[in-house]
């Protein structure tokens, strides 16, 4: 492939690396809201930044309609509306525990 | 599509003392593509991986082998196809709010030049009301039509509720009624909240502040208002005591139901709590200088995220529906819908009886 990589490899390893990942614009309310969510389960997800200039590129690669997404255990999750119903539906929990984002 | 000085809507009562923010509304309605509303990025749509994931999880298992691809069950094309749509929409949003941000300045402009004139005009004596004293900004007056729209679809929306919630009545007390009718109406009470949302979603567009307010409410309803609406936890905790006799297992699973609200909740007062911060950050830079347009503008950009709270919410509000009426049995379900239909209406009539009621003669 040609093309330049538009993720930088920072995300990939980051993803691959930990168990939980927000991947968001950088001071997005929205991303805080992931955060704080998956936080209040007890994970403690690695946050990635993505500069308004970078966004468009990063919703390219990622093929999300927007930002914030999330990936547990180096897998896609979704975005916040994902989050929201997974936790409702009592999914979310065992995932981040299979991912061992949990230590309870 | 409605003159904006026409006064065709009586306003009905719920309406109360609202204050149109009219920044906003000549955003919406400004010149330009209306086509967010096929691809808007928000709540109920959006994200072509929930439909993958909804069949997904009935699997079991979430996510995918490889971290970037799609759900193979969904044509690709057509869900690039989609993305590309919304990322459209998303960049004709931007040129919009461009455009809207250099309308500001004509405008401001030209309310400097009137604000001479007429400071020429009250030193020659020809001005001797007050009415100037009041904000060169207020626009007492003139409604926001996509605001209009919303508030007529919400009297309907509110009288075919009280009928719904009439009919439902009916049919829980005869002792003729089986499961297969009472699904109906949990069925067609559950989609009758969606399309509520639904017409939220769309006015969110039009006027954010006035989806914020609560405007549309009664004053009784705003009281327990929390982002556009009701609070899911505090709806569990209604319909619980009228949901008896539930199992063991029912019991379990509504209550880690609460707990799940509870820190779905938590998590969006918290982003919102942030978004207050940074929107007031914003407006307050740099005060003391006489020019807004800089500061307003970069606040305005913030809006959107105030939308998509909007939009979180009534999706924590719909999922939350959704799981209460897979926990519970149908009949539980119609119980529990006619339940929170009538509390709904009793904050509805809070506010009308305690304004209607009887004071003491001074």
């Amino acid at each position: 492939m040609q093309e330049a990589i538009k993720i930088p490899a920072s995300l990939r390893r980051m993803v691959a690396e930990s168990a939980v990942v927000v991947v968001g614009r950088r001071g997005c309310c929205m991303s805080h809201v992931a955060k704080r969510l998956l936080q209040g389960l007890g994970a403690n997800p690695a946050v990635f930044e993505v500069d308004d200039k970078c966004e468009d590129d990063v919703l390219v690669e990622l093929r999300a309609a927007e930002l914030p997404v999330v990936f547990v255990g180096g897998r896609w999750l979704g975005g916040l509306d994902r989050i929201m119903a997974s936790h409702i539906t009592g999914e979310l929990t065992p995932l981040l525990k299979q991912a061992g984002a949990l230590w309870l | 599509m409605m003159n904006s000085t026409s006064t065709q809507f009586v306003p009905s009562r719920r309406m109360g003392i609202y204050e149109p923010i009219h920044q906003m509304s000549m955003w919406g309605d400004f010149k330009g593509n209306n086509c967010l509303d096929a691809s808007t990025p928000m709540i109920l749509e959006v994200d072509p991986k929930l439909d993958n994931q909804s069949e997904d999880t009935s699997h079991g298992t979430v996510g995918h082998s490889n971290k970037y691809d799609q759900e193979a069950s969904k044509p690709p094309d057509k869900v690039l196809r989609r993305l590309a749509q919304n990322r459209e929409a998303a960049r004709k949003s931007r040129l919009r709010k461009k455009a809207y941000v250099q309308q500001l300045e004509s405008s401001k402009l030209r309310l400097i030049q009137l604000e001479q004139e007429l400071g020429r005009a009250r030193q020659q004596g020809m001005y001797t009301g007050s009415a100037l004293d009041a904000s060169p900004l207020s626009y007492a007056g003139s409604m926001n039509p996509g605001i209009a729209t919303f508030e007529l679809e919400y009297g309907h929306w509110v009288e075919e509720q009280d009928r719904q919630l009439a009919d439902l009545r009916n049919a829980l007390q005869s002792t003729e009624t089986g499961d297969v009718e009472l699904r109906i109406f949990v069925d067609g009470g559950l989609r009758h909240y969606c399309d509520l949302f639904k017409m939220k979603a769309t006015a969110a567009k039009t006027d954010v502040f006035y989806l914020m307010s609560g405007m549309w409410k009664t004053s009784g309803e705003r009281f327990f208002f929390w982002i556009g609406g009701f609070r899911p936890s505090e709806l569990l905790k209604v319909l619980l005591p009228h949901l008896e006799p539930l199992t063991e297992q029912q019991r379990l699973d509504l209550g880690n139901l609460a707990q799940s609200c509870q820190q779905a909740e938590d998590a969006l007062s918290q982003g919102m709590d942030r978004l207050h911060q940074i929107l007031g950050a914003a407006i307050a830079k740099q005060l003391g200088e006489g020019n807004y347009l800089p500061q307003v503008g970069a606040a305005i950009e913030k809006l959107d995220d105030l939308a998509r709270f909007v939009g979180q919410a009534d999706h924590l509000r719909q999922e939350t529906l959704q799981q209460i009426s897979r926990i519970l049995t149908t009949r539980q379900a119609a119980r529990g819908l006619l339940a929170l239909g009538e509390y709904f209406q009793r904050l509805r009539a809070l506010s009308s009886l305690w304004s209607s009621r009887p004071r003491e003669s001074s």
